[in-house]
């Protein structure tokens, strides 16, 4: 907790505290560990004020960390104070920020900042966070959580790589307490990280890369339709040896006659051509077209179009539903709008 | 023979002309070990050749006093006052678990964060299987009596 040094004007708003505010990924797999504390021991990689230092080592094998950044600075976002990921989701601040659409700019000029701090500082005694992260909008939410780690990445803490085994020239043998593995060809731009950068969330090579990402996996996750209808083939990877021909003219047939099927074991993948557009049935000539999805309904209409008789066949519709489930389903019929003709199905 | 000779100084014990070639080859080669050229070397190694030299000498006085009783208690004594052996080493390995202590700071538990002594005091076998460990003050690679 950040204490006013009353007596002495020069030592205002250095902190003196009794905890570190970290992630569980920097503390370790060990829950029983040891930390050392040194007050005002450096300043702070982002306000440059005197803070408590917290050093310990997360596990067997692994480097020593530190705290970074002063906690004033790691509450204002949320942050760890060691690897200044955000608390919650372990994602970058970018990211965070960016998926949660929330803005604030630090200042970064000396003065600006100095009063931006003790301001904020306020508000953080009164209890009251800077940011209420858990109001937000839950789409958001969901989408950090899902790009968030389930399990803590502890592989983070190891040691660094010796420099000197690198160069093939480490002298210290197995008493090296660096790692003696090659350093694998990584991209320039990742190497070029900085605590301020990464703090106030702007080019962080790592949040661009994972922003990147998630732009991607957003335009391809669901397989559209292209908007070339000519274009009638679907074109398959990671083929095993023993699927044949016959096992994907079986599979696919049910979507379409299918014109041929090209096969290539050598390179694990298979084309398959449909014959769309032109499928004749009992000599007719159908037209097929992309069909429009139609919205799900609730239960209760499911098992009225017909599905009914199987369900009760199975052996899952015999099961108890579980406590909650019951609710779910709808008791009365003005409790399904569908059903009333009330709402567009 | 005593580090610095005067008109007053008094001739050395009987027995001092056997092992006066052995400590004088220690003290040469301790000269060779403080004008060592650093470079090359971590900070913490530095100093290594200097404990071990050390150690070596007051093992040998040791020796020769309490386990082979080849030496008088005047020579003993001697060899202490004019440096040639740690006094306060040797009272460590009197002891018992001391028996093979590496140097006096490895034990000085005040000097560390948690209160402990040095890695190299720790058994073998309650370390991790095939950990090699070296000691930052002496370089010391296991000192435990057990070993």
């Amino acid at each position: 907790m950040t204490t006013m040094n009353k007596s002495d004007p020069n030592k205002q708003g250095w902190e003196q505290s009794d905890f570190p505010i970290v992630c569980e990924t920097c503390l370790g797999e060990n829950p029983y560990m040891r930390m050392t504390r040194q007050g005002y021991g450096r300043e702070c990689k982002i306000c440059t004020r005197p803070f408590t230092i917290f050093r310990w080592q997360p596990g067997k094998n692994m480097r020593y960390k530190k705290t970074e950044i002063c906690q004033s600075c790691a509450k204002l976002k949320n942050a760890c104070q060691t690897c200044m990921l955000d608390l919650e989701f372990g994602l970058p601040v970018q990211v965070r920020d960016r998926i949660l659409n929330v803005s604030e700019d630090v200042p970064q000029s000396d003065v600006n900042r100095e009063y931006f701090m003790q301001n904020a500082e306020k508000r953080l005694e009164n209890g009251e966070s800077y940011h209420d992260y858990s109001r937000a909008d839950s789409a958001a939410r969901e989408t950090l959580k899902r790009m968030a780690r389930k399990q803590p990445y502890y592989a983070r803490n190891r040691a660094q790589l010796c420099s000197f085994f690198a160069k093939g020239e480490c002298t210290r043998g197995d008493t090296c307490p660096y790692r003696h593995e090659m350093p694998k060809t990584e991209d320039e731009e990742l190497a070029k990280q900085n605590f301020k950068d990464r703090y106030y969330g702007n080019n962080d090579p790592v949040a661009n890369r994972m922003l990147n990402r998630l732009g991607e996996k957003n335009a391809t996750s669901s397989l559209q339709p292209p908007a070339d209808p000519t274009v009638t083939t679907l074109f398959l990877v990671g083929v095993t040896p023993d699927i044949s021909q016959a096992d994907l003219r079986q599979h696919f047939y049910v979507f379409g006659e299918i014109d041929s099927v090209v096969l290539s074991h050598a390179k694990k993948c298979a084309f398959v051509n449909f014959s769309f557009g032109r499928l004749t049935i009992k000599d007719a000539l159908l037209k097929v077209a992309w069909g429009r999805p139609r919205k799900q309904g609730p239960q209760s209409e499911l098992k009225q179009s017909g599905g009914g008789k199987d369900n009760q066949g199975s052996p899952v519709a015999q099961m108890p539903l579980p406590p909650g489930a019951a609710n779910a389903k709808a008791s009365y019929t003005s409790q399904d709008p569908t059903l009333l003709g009330s709402s567009r199905s | 023979m005593p580090k610095i000779k005067t008109s007053r100084t008094r001739q050395p014990p009987e027995g001092w002309d056997d092992i006066e070639p052995t400590l004088e080859d220690f003290a040469q080669k301790m000269r060779e070990a403080e004008n060592d050229p650093h470079e090359g070397k971590r900070k913490t190694e530095a100093l290594w050749p200097i404990f071990r030299l050390h150690h070596q000498r007051s093992r040998y006085v040791y020796e020769l006093y309490y386990k082979r009783k080849a030496i008088s208690r005047e020579l003993y004594d001697y060899c202490l006052k004019q440096g040639f052996a740690d006094g306060n080493l040797i009272a460590k390995w009197k002891r018992g678990g001391y028996e093979k202590l590496c140097c006096l700071r490895c034990i000085q538990s005040k000097d560390t964060n948690f209160g402990t002594a040095c890695i190299c005091r720790v058994p073998k076998n309650k370390l991790e299987e095939d950990r090699v460990v070296e000691c930052v003050h002496c370089g010391c690679r296991g000192c435990s009596s057990g070993d």
